[in-house]
């Protein structure tokens, strides 16, 4: 009886939703749901076919009849991952790579400087 | 200790039941809402299109077909990647108001929590795409990423706009919930300026559900006339057919999502009850009514915010994709967001100096209220 007291309260506290003053979840009771899902949706997929033929052409990368170079020549480099939100904001890294001189005492000029506004909102504010 | 077992057996019922009823119902609806959006579209650009039951002869045809996996490819992340967007698909519907009652697990998950299961469809798409070896798939997964990173900014501030307004309108309640916000729609705190601050969310959130389902003109990922599909470029089969599933729950939980938002109007309130009433015989009709009330809903949204935009759009690059949304899309949220806060000042009471003069806005009542609406 006290082995099944001591379960039940673990499950207790397992299954407390976790709140905060503006948030709330219940990691289990999700887990539940993705464990039910996950069955659900891989006995869906069980129904398609399984098979392929793995000694022809198809198993090849597709690339338009281009040829196929080696696999460190074809990957986007991570460097170009973000490339649309870099290329949208060039202007900003532009501003900011100029801004970025390597000289200190321009570092602790802007430092001083948005220390100054920050105080001066701050003073405004209070 | 009875009554905990009793609600441990209770909740464990509506995740066993409601999880593989709302599965059924997701996976159905959104394939009869992809066929509804693809006849609609036919028709706006002069076409007889395809049957509304395509889409389930489009699934069952991949299942028939060869899944192959590439050379290239991780098999195990490449497989894994399609059943890990649809299964998180499928949890976000037991956390949203679906049908115009309450979510089924209210109590267990909020709008947040939504918000971060929305990106792990998205984010397995991505994965797979990466998995797959194929520079177009990566190129598509990368370019999946910026399309994220892009429309999460307005979502957010939409959602806080909404949360914010209800939390001066109602204290001591959790905000975030949807079963809260479905049960106080907004629009019955918003004076005139409100209302307008509600509109262009409105208006952003539509824009954004387009991007959150990678469709025309925010589908650069797949730009099925560029990158020969993308990110889904090497998947076929049934691994193709759990992605073109996710696709369909996807546009269902997105349009419940709106529909929770700014238009949980339920038909037992406008007929003048009190509350929704217990199940029994007589009260079919009231619920085969909701039912059907939020199903139209649903597919009002899909046609506003998905098949009237890509009719009418071409498709953008992924940095005009980023600017949209970083640009004007952002700064229109946050004039929303500045409306709705303004009109709270003002529905509270405040005193407003403008020029020196001191204007009391505590007489503006609710939209609802002007337009006579009770």
């Amino acid at each position: 009886m006290l082995l099944f007291i001591a379960i039940l309260d673990t499950f207790k506290l397992l299954l407390k939703t976790l709140s905060t003053n503006s948030g709330f979840w219940n990691p289990l009771v999700w887990c539940s749901v993705i464990v039910i899902a996950f069955l659900i949706v891989y006995s869906i997929r069980s129904f398609g076919n399984k098979e392929y033929k793995k000694d022809n052409e198809q198993v090849k990368t597709f690339l338009s009849g281009n040829p196929e170079y080696e696999k460190e020549q074809m990957h986007v480099k991570s460097s170009n991952v973000y490339w649309g939100f870099t290329e949208t904001l060039k202007w900003v890294y532009n501003l900011l790579n100029k801004m970025h001189t390597g000289n200190v005492s321009d570092y602790v000029l802007w430092f001083v400087v948005t220390m100054a506004i920050f105080f001066i909102l701050i003073g405004v504010m209070i | 200790m009875e009554q905990y077992i009793i609600d441990l057996l209770t909740t464990g019922a509506i995740v066993l039941f409601g999880t593989i009823g709302l599965a059924l119902f997701g996976i159905f609806f959104g394939l009869l809402y992809k066929g509804v959006d693809r006849k609609l579209s036919a028709h706006m650009q002069g076409r007889i299109g395809p049957p509304i039951r395509q889409p389930f002869r489009d699934v069952s045809k991949l299942f028939v077909k060869e899944n192959i996996i590439p050379e290239n490819a991780i098999p195990w992340i490449f497989n894994l990647a399609p059943l890990a967007g649809l299964i998180a698909t499928i949890s976000i519907l037991l956390y949203i108001p679906i049908g115009g009652f309450e979510p089924l697990l209210s109590s267990k998950g909020d709008l947040i929590l939504i918000l971060y299961l929305l990106i792990i469809p998205s984010l397995a798409m991505v994965t797979g795409g990466f998995s797959s070896g194929s520079p177009y798939a990566t190129v598509g997964a990368q370019r999946e990423m910026v399309t994220m990173i892009a429309y999460e900014f307005p979502l957010a501030i939409i959602i806080i706009a909404i949360a914010w307004k209800l939390s001066i309108n109602l204290q001591n309640t959790n905000v975030f919930a949807l079963s809260t916000i479905t049960a106080t729609p907004i629009w019955n705190f918003v004076g005139p300026l409100g209302f307008l601050g509600c509109l262009v969310l409105l208006f952003v959130l539509v824009v954004v559900t387009p991007a959150e389902l990678s469709k025309i003109p925010f589908d650069s990922p797949e730009a099925e006339t560029e990158l020969a599909g993308g990110l889904l470029a090497e998947y076929s089969g049934r691994n193709l057919a759990m992605f073109y599933l996710t696709d369909g729950v996807k546009t269902v939980v997105m349009a419940s999502i709106i529909v929770a938002l700014f238009f949980p109007f339920n038909i037992w309130r406008m007929i003048g009850l009190d509350a929704l009433p217990a199940i029994s015989l007589e009260a079919i009709p009231i619920y085969t009514a909701e039912i059907i009330f939020f199903l139209i809903k649903v597919l009002l949204v899909i046609l506003f915010s998905l098949t009237l935009i890509r009719v009418s759009v071409a498709r953008l690059k992924i940095d005009q994709i980023v600017y949209t949304y970083w640009v004007p899309l952002t700064l229109l949220a946050l004039v929303g967001l500045i409306c709705i806060m303004w009109d709270g000042w003002t529905m509270e009471g405040h005193i407003i100096n403008i020029f020196g003069f001191k204007i009391q806005w505590s007489a503006w009542p609710s939209m609802f209220k002007l337009l006579g609406i009770p």
